[in-house]
């Protein structure tokens, strides 16, 4: 038992060494439930950036676009046009859906990469990318469900579910599996893929200060840009899927 | 990662608390090791199946401890919260970006266009122009001929007049001179009929003797 005792003393040591702390929490209380306060935090600080970026950058547009409202003109165009290859001529409507996803999701993950969050000490559990927690990246799957069934009913009405026996009949249990699987994947793809980033660079520059994880940091970067793409994209190729008409 | 995974399922940690600092002599990694060596003292032995026992019993239980609240998959309120937080994001990013940003772009576009199919046809402005301009010069030129045409015909008709005039004067000067000579050649003649009178009497009267 001493034996024991002592390698879990190691154990927590090498633990305590690396300060990863996965699954802590900073709770708070609001009418009996619990709520995750850091990832409000985060997620309240990109909102912050993203709404007070967007309001200076466009307050007052040129003809000729210089500096700021140039870089978010870009931006528009970007979702404009991921919007329009996914969804097709009638995208207009989708393009603030789709574009919130996009930039939500991409400034939370560069914010966890690039804001230095781990200063703010907090009493239980630390601030991250707010990507971090499954539960935002389940709401915003289940957002995403939400948009394209609803894309799919406005646009063809309730014979939006004559798809789920589209090709053959036989394949109305994998179409009703995929509703459920589509967000799954979604979500998990993100928080996994955010989560593992943070998790490498921490245990990385735990291991090694200095030089070793700046690669991986912009590794961490690459990817998460790419995770903002793929989700935005996804969501909108579902939204076009369930707008299309078969035949 | 799988501890911490495993520990967020709330069932497994129930393993009792073990008093975290417990004061142990710091044993070597050699009672550890012994597992591997061929020749094992029944001591040691014991201990390492204690170990094994009491690791396949309790998962870790001061770690489990540790992650106590360790729970990666924690669905609570911020799910929710989240999504309202979304959707305010959506719509305010709506009415202070996507839009007024979108409009703005497409009615610029719209001008460019405009502007741009303009300028084609300022280049049918510039042919007709052109046309008038070659007109312009084609009637300067026809004035100025005719101008020229004009003047020629001015001079011409004035050098003709002076010659005219030139000529009528020498002739009539000329006309003069022949009468003033046929005057002349007439006085002449006559003042010789009258000499010739009196030298033909003078000659007769030298001739014939005086009767």
């Amino acid at each position: 038992m001493n034996v024991l005792s002592c390698s879990i003393n190691t154990l927590n040591g090498l633990y305590d060494l690396s300060g990863v702390e996965v699954g802590q929490h900073f709770y708070w209380k609001i009418g009996g439930f619990q709520v995750h306060g850091q990832v409000l935090i985060t997620s309240w600080v990109v909102i912050a950036i993203l709404l007070g970026s967007a309001a200076l950058a466009v307050r007052n547009p040129q003809t000729i676009p210089t500096g700021g409202q140039n870089f978010f003109e870009y931006v528009l165009e970007f979702i404009r046009d991921v919007s329009k290859t996914q969804i097709g001529e009638e995208y207009g409507p989708w393009v603030p859906f789709i574009g919130t996803m996009f930039l939500f999701i991409f400034v939370s993950n560069w914010s966890g990469a690039l804001l230095p969050w781990k200063i703010i000490q907090l009493p239980h559990g630390e601030l991250a990318a707010p990507t971090n927690d499954i539960n935002t990246t389940v709401a915003l799957a289940l957002l995403t469900s939400v948009a394209y069934f609803y894309a799919g009913l406005t646009k063809k009405g309730l014979s939006y579910f004559g798809k789920y026996i589209q090709p053959t009949p036989i394949l109305l249990p994998i179409n009703i599996l995929e509703d459920f699987t589509k967000p799954l994947s979604l979500s998990f793809r993100l928080f996994g893929n955010i989560l593992a980033d943070e998790l490498v660079v921490v245990v990385l520059v735990s291991l090694v200060p200095s030089v070793v994880p700046i690669p991986v940091m912009f590794l961490g970067l690459f990817t998460s840009g790419i995770q903002a793409l793929i989700f935005a994209t996804l969501a909108a190729a579902y939204i076009g899927e369930s707008m299309e008409g078969h035949h | 990662m799988a501890n911490m995974i495993m520990a967020s399922s709330k069932t497994l940690i129930t393993s009792p608390p073990t008093p975290k600092s417990t004061p142990t002599p710091i044993p070597s990694l050699t009672t550890l090791t012994p597992k591997f060596s061929f020749s094992i003292p029944p001591k040691t032995l014991t201990i390492a199946t204690t170990i094994a026992t009491t690791l396949a019993a309790t998962p870790l239980p001061s770690l489990a401890e540790e992650f106590e609240k360790a729970q990666l998959f924690d669905f609570d309120l911020t799910l929710p919260i989240i999504a309202a937080e979304f959707l305010f994001l959506m719509f305010t990013l709506d009415k202070l970006y996507y839009s007024p940003l979108g409009n703005f772009m497409d009615k610029r576009d719209a001008e460019i266009k405009e502007k741009l199919s303009s300028v084609k046809d300022t280049s049918t402005e510039v042919k007709q122009l052109e046309e008038q301009a070659a007109a312009v010069m084609r009637a300067a030129r026809a004035e100025i001929s005719a101008a020229l045409n004009k003047m020629k015909k001015e001079t011409a008709a004035e050098v003709d007049a002076k010659l005219a005039e030139g000529r009528k004067k020498v002739e009539a000067e000329l006309q003069e001179a022949l009468g003033n000579l046929e005057k002349q050649k007439e006085e002449t003649i006559k003042s010789l009929d009258s000499q010739i009178a009196a030298l033909s009497q003078e000659i007769v009267n030298k001739v014939l003797p005086v009767q």
